[in-house]
């Protein structure tokens, strides 16, 4: 059985020492904590260093891949939190000398070509690969989010409004897709969406270590900008930000890509946008793609502070050490992880609520839905609401 | 065991439920390594499986097991240790007691917390916050067990106030498979109400269990002993230039037994702990900051109210001017980390690992008056050996920690040699060698004992006490089922 990608990361493989430091823990409400591991269902592969182990003996020839291997390392939601913990860092680089998020895709991607893959991960593929999204919805139902609203098709405005699968298809994240583009253009932004020209932007294929697919989904999505000249994206998906900010340069994507908070925010600051008074209490939940994958904790808190009356009050669990709310690394489409009292998403909507906030703020459409699911498991529909930022702002506009 | 495998795999399913068995190899590979495995060069085979029990009732029942069909038991608590104590060395079974984790009691009257293995040392300190109460510091990290710090001993630093040794009583399932309580709790008449003192029936049982590492039988509910919250907590820091005055100086201030913390260290591990990677902007960073600490410093815990807490940081300003130590203070970040590594906790102390990952304990347990004197012979063979800081390439200064053991009368004296982990044996070997060469001098010259039953260290030991060690071992555990065949095993 091959381990090529897992040998190309084996020197991050070996520098663990083994001290299990990366699978958090609960009482410390600053340190980041391994949102499978907090499950607390599973033996020790399902924690980063367990993770690391394996790779280890997979690199010695001890054991090849397997198929319940790769249910564990599927597991993985490529949160990040385990190379934030972990201090055993490279002191010119900063970077973590053991860095498990790489190490799991490596053995994702060694998996995909062994064809060891678990069958929902497999499933996902395929209908992506069949449908070019996962909801198996044809491509030109893409921009059904739009229709009845103002927002128009790009056509040469200033920026193009990437809003990718779960924007594009899933209920909540269309509405959430509805409120960010009502708000742009409010603020006078020209921009327009590709509707059915637009593609999955491969974030989740990548992390699930189908390099092949993703290539293809990236350079059809490039293809496409090209076509229409694109120069200035804004996305919806922090998952799309991802993948558009850190991997399509290597295919000469060459545009430059903003989050929409971070456009709400400039938006905010200028005066273009004025928000009306709402007197609540909110916190605010970090999406992984966001923040620990590209740092970017300022702008969304800059929106919520923005509006008057709002009191911010933070989880001890934020920003670098925000709990991932379980929707990464393809587990939001995959669910390998499952529910339970100590699945991610309502482990997070207690840490919300135990603030005593009335709403949980938050900037992705997967960890609205994760959120919003968790709601509804632990029955706290009327004490605490799970809104998008921007939904926060037009609720202070209305 | 081979041969009646499926059997015991269906027999240990029907006790624990399929979804707390697993006889997979990735499953099970996390259990065979730690960094002692790896620097050792050391294979440990696969267990035949990994269980997960819940209960007392489920661990007895494996243990009967173990004896019907004559499989070993490894079991850990939540698998922190990086020192090869845990590890399967003869296959078998091993036991993963994270999901026994209910803190059963926080008695407020006694000051003791009843807890399971599974029961992490943060998460006990969580609750006993909520009650005043707080955990005699673990030198770990916040996911320690205190069950399984009890049975490994030589984690438990930094208290002097309160002694090493936190274990009130405990219940223990035996290699037999029956239940054990010590102390008040051994009565069978009202030992169930008053489990609260160690000191009931004669020879201490709670001891026995204390650095046995689980030879003697599983530990499945502990008293641990707590303490109050103080009401303003300090940690007050001194500098020296030089050793001997001061550890004189600790042992003068530990006399006035007021601090509730103490603990010496040299700038080179001081450097460590305060040099989390995240804070290195650049290699040189670390000598800016060598430069500014001074060669030794002390940590003092203190607390009480307010004016006791400025009247120990007086007097001990006083005390310490006398040997000439004066207070340091570095910038906030770094005081803070020193903080941390003041009150035990997680973080700091991770962060000597953490330039380098690898690193090599010599640890004895001597009276203070000869630290001085170890201290240079580690110095002068890892000059000798010509081993170089991983991170920067120099001559390596080992690091020191000196810690009162107990109330000082014996000090925990930890020098580590920092190593590369991406070594390999061959290029490892003078590390080891180091090793040896300190330990043999140590050992040999001072009587510096090492807190756990190392089979190398038995070696040196009057017979007449390894034969009490494994007797006690061979009457509970005819069978050898549990720990064989490690270097900790008193088989």
């Amino acid at each position: 059985m091959e381990a090529t990608n897992l040998a190309l990361v084996k020197e991050n493989v070996t520098k663990c020492m083994g001290c299990g430091i990366c699978r958090g823990v609960w009482e410390r409400k600053d340190v980041a904590m391994c949102p499978v591991w907090a499950t607390g269902v599973g033996f020790e592969d399902s924690s980063p260093r367990g993770r690391v182990t394996v790779a280890q003996d997979i690199l010695d020839s001890h054991i090849s891949y397997s198929s319940p291997l790769a249910d564990s390392v599927f597991r993985c939601t490529d949160c990040g939190c385990c190379a934030t913990t972990c201090d055993a860092m490279d002191p010119n680089t900063l970077e973590p000398i053991v860095n498990v998020p790489q190490i799991v895709r490596a053995m994702r991607m060694d998996l995909v070509e062994n064809s060891l893959v678990p069958p929902l991960v497999r499933d996902y593929m395929k209908a992506v690969h069949i449908n070019g999204n996962p909801y198996k919805q044809p491509q030109d139902a893409r921009g059904n989010w739009a229709k009845g609203s103002e927002v128009p098709l790009y056509s040469g405005q200033e920026y193009l409004f990437y809003v990718g699968d779960v924007g594009s298809y899933d209920e909540r994240g269309q509405k959430m897709a509805r409120s960010v583009a009502k708000l742009l253009m409010t603020g006078g932004v020209s921009l327009g969406i590709l509707g059915s020209e637009e593609y999955s932007d491969g974030n989740d294929t990548m992390v699930m270590g189908e390099s092949g697919l993703f290539q293809y989904l990236a350079e059809a999505n490039i293809a496409a900008f090209k076509k229409h000249s694109i120069k200035k994206i804004i996305s919806l998906d922090p998952h799309s930000y991802n993948a558009f900010a850190n991997h399509y340069d290597q295919w000469g994507a060459g545009f430059q890509i903003q989050h929409y908070s971070e456009v709400l925010a400039e938006l905010l600051s200028t005066g273009r946008l004025s928000p009306g008074r709402l007197g609540i209490k909110a916190t605010y939940h970090d999406p992984c793609y966001l923040g620990r994958h590209n740092e970017i904790y300022e702008a969304p808190r800059k929106v919520l502070g923005a509006v008057p009356g709002l009191k911010l009050v933070e989880m001890p669990r934020m920003r670098k050490s925000a709990f991932c709310c379980g929707g990464g690394g393809g587990n939001f489409f995959t669910d390998l992880i499952g529910g339970g009292e100590c699945s991610p998403n309502r482990v997070r909507i207690r840490e919300a609520l135990d603030t005593g906030a009335e709403v949980v703020a938050v900037a992705c459409p997967l960890c609205a839905k994760m959120l919003e699911d968790a709601l509804k498991a632990e029955s706290l529909d009327d004490r605490i609401a799970v809104k998008d930022i921007s939904e926060i702002l037009l609720d202070s506009f209305a | 065991m081979a041969a009646n495998l499926e059997e015991i795999r269906g027999a240990l399913e029907a006790i624990v439920g399929r979804a707390n068995l697993s006889g997979d190899a990735p499953d099970m590979i996390p259990y065979i390594k730690d960094s002692y495995s790896t620097m050792m060069g050391r294979e440990v085979p696969l267990p035949d499986f990994v269980v997960m029990p819940k209960t007392a009732e489920e661990v007895q029942e494996i243990v009967k097991l173990a004896n019907q069909h004559l499989f070993p038991i490894y079991p850990r608590s939540f698998g922190v240790n990086i020192a090869g104590s845990a590890l399967p060395y003869a296959g078998g079974v091993v036991l993963d007691l994270k999901r026994m984790d209910r803190i059963i009691e926080i008695n407020e009257d006694t000051m003791t917390a009843t807890i399971e293995p599974g029961v992490t040392w943060g998460r006990l300190r969580k609750e006993a916050n909520k009650k005043g109460l707080d955990v005699i510091p673990i030198g770990g990290p916040y996911q320690t067990s205190p069950v399984g710090n009890h049975l490994l001993t030589n984690i438990t630093l930094y208290s002097s106030k309160y002694h090493c040794d936190r274990a009130v009583t405990l219940k223990a399932v035996l290699p037999n498979g029956e239940i054990l309580r010590t102390g008040s709790w051994a009565s069978a008449v009202g030992g169930e109400v008053n489990p609260y003192f160690r000191y009931a029936y004669g020879p201490d049982m709670t001891g026995m269990f204390r650095g046995s590492l689980g030879n003697y039988g599983i530990i499945v509910e502990m008293v641990e002993r707590l303490r109050p919250v103080a009401p303003v907590e300090k940690n007050v820091f001194f500098g020296f230039e030089e050793l001997a005055p001061c550890l004189k100086a600790m042992q003068a201030v530990e006399r006035l037994e007021f601090s509730r913390t103490c603990q010496a260290s040299n700038s080179s591990m001081t450097a460590h702990l305060i040099l989390s990677p995240h804070r290195i902007k650049d290699p040189e960073q670390r000598q800016k900051l060598l430069a500014r600490l001074p060669n030794y410093q002390i940590t003092l815990g203190l607390g009480g109210t307010e004016e006791m807490v400025a009247l120990f940081e007086r007097v001990a300003n006083e005390k310490i001017a006398e040997y000439g130590g004066k207070p340091f203070c570095l910038e906030p970040e770094e005081m803070a980390i020193l903080n941390q590594v003041a009150e035990g906790a997680s973080r700091g102390i991770m962060h000597m690992y953490a330039p380098c990952s690898g690193f090599a304990a010599v640890i004895g347990c001597l009276p203070i008056t000869h630290v001085a004197e170890i201290n240079g012979i580690v110095k002068q063979i890892v000059g000798k050996y010509d081993l170089r800081d991983p991170l920067s390439g120099e001559p390596l200064d080992h690091q020191l920690i000196v810690l009162p053991y107990d109330r000082c009368s014996t000090v925990y004296v930890e020098q580590e040699i920092l190593y590369d982990p991406a070594l390999d044996q061959a290029q490892l070997l003078p590390v080891m060698q180091c090793l040896r060469d300190c330990y043999a001098q140590i050992v040999g010259k001072y009587g510096a004992s090492h807190t756990i039953p190392n089979k190398t260290l038995m070696k040196n030991m009057l017979p007449s006490y390894v034969e009490l060690l494994t007797g006690f071992k061979k009457m509970v555990d005819p069978n050898n089922i549990m720990m064989p065949g490690g270097p900790y095993s008193l088989d």
